[in-house]
């Protein structure tokens, strides 16, 4: 593979290269080693950081959407989103706008925690061989395990969103072994 | 799939990569520049923009692979039908902003 011309990699290219990752693989195989070097050449070009991330933060965002929900994986959280909507309106239909009901709470937790478990799995590779992943379900049950123990009451919102999390990770986890990556 | 007919309109992304190829084969960076420059810096486009929209028009027979020879760069030139495609879409836009000048200047 070509490497940018330059001779030391700076940290924001490290760290582009990094997010490059998010892109699916064969994106990736056609386009990786031109796009590290545009990303040099802006770089060098660039009179601030600043304005530099601003534009492949935007550049990443807009261009990852398409990929995402062009693909199987991202039908799925559309399915997911869609569901979650739809007990949403049946729920307000039944037991009217209570703000304070635990799918309010946990459904958030869901979608945190199925990005994260995308974001990870992109980066870090299989879900199973990821310090980050299990670094964060640790964390995630020991929040779970003190708030239960401090509040001692399940129905706190924050210990719903938590258990969404996990629930969301779990759910990624599993779609991903499914329908595979992007 | 490539088509033989110009589908309009065309996204702005798409507009202005047509046009900095019109007349010469470009590599990436270089395409982003052009668009910069054409639009006044109203357009500026990223890596990951650029890359998707090329994949797309190359699907599309608007853009293909260039003759350039340079290893650490991919050149794109305009085909046939990306040629006939910016022009219809510059005449496209012109009917409107002629439209859109008349009834400026009658309110």
């Amino acid at each position: 593979m070509t490497r940018p011309a330059r001779r030391k990699e700076s940290r924001s290219l490290r760290l582009y290269a990094r997010l490059l990752e998010l892109y699916p693989p064969a994106f990736l195989q056609r386009h990786r080693a031109e796009m590290l070097q545009n990303f040099a050449d802006l770089e060098d070009a660039s009179a601030s950081k600043t304005a530099l991330w601003l534009l492949i933060g935007k550049d990443l965002t807009m261009s990852l959407i398409p990929h995402f929900f062009g693909s199987r994986l991202g039908n799925y959280v559309i399915g997911v989103v869609f569901t979650w909507m739809l007990l949403f309106i049946i729920g307000y239909f039944f037991y009217g706008p209570t703000p304070g009901r635990p799918v309010l709470h946990v459904f958030p937790g869901v979608l945190l925690g199925m990005l994260s478990l995308y974001v990870a799995t992109r980066l870090h590779g299989t879900p199973q061989g990821s310090l980050y992943v299990i670094g964060v379900l640790v964390a995630a049950i020991l929040v779970f395990t003190i708030g239960y123990f401090r509040y001692g009451a399940p129905g706190q919102p924050i210990l719903q969103v938590f258990g969404g999390f996990l629930i969301g990770m779990l759910s990624m986890s599993i779609a991903i072994r499914v329908y595979g990556m992007l | 799939m490539t088509k033989s007919e110009p589908t309009l309109p065309l996204t702005p992304a798409v507009f202005h990569i047509l046009l900095a190829l019109f007349g010469r084969e470009r590599h990436g960076y270089d395409i982003m520049q052009q668009v910069k420059a054409d639009s006044g810096d109203t357009v500026k486009m990223g890596p990951g923009t650029l890359y998707g929209s090329l994949d797309r028009m190359i699907e599309a027979g608007l853009v293909a692979k260039g003759n350039a020879q340079d290893p650490r760069r991919i050149y794109y030139r305009l085909t046939a039908l990306g040629q006939t495609t910016l022009r219809a879409e510059t005449e496209r836009l012109s009917r409107v902003a002629r439209v859109a000048r008349r009834q400026l200047g009658s309110a």
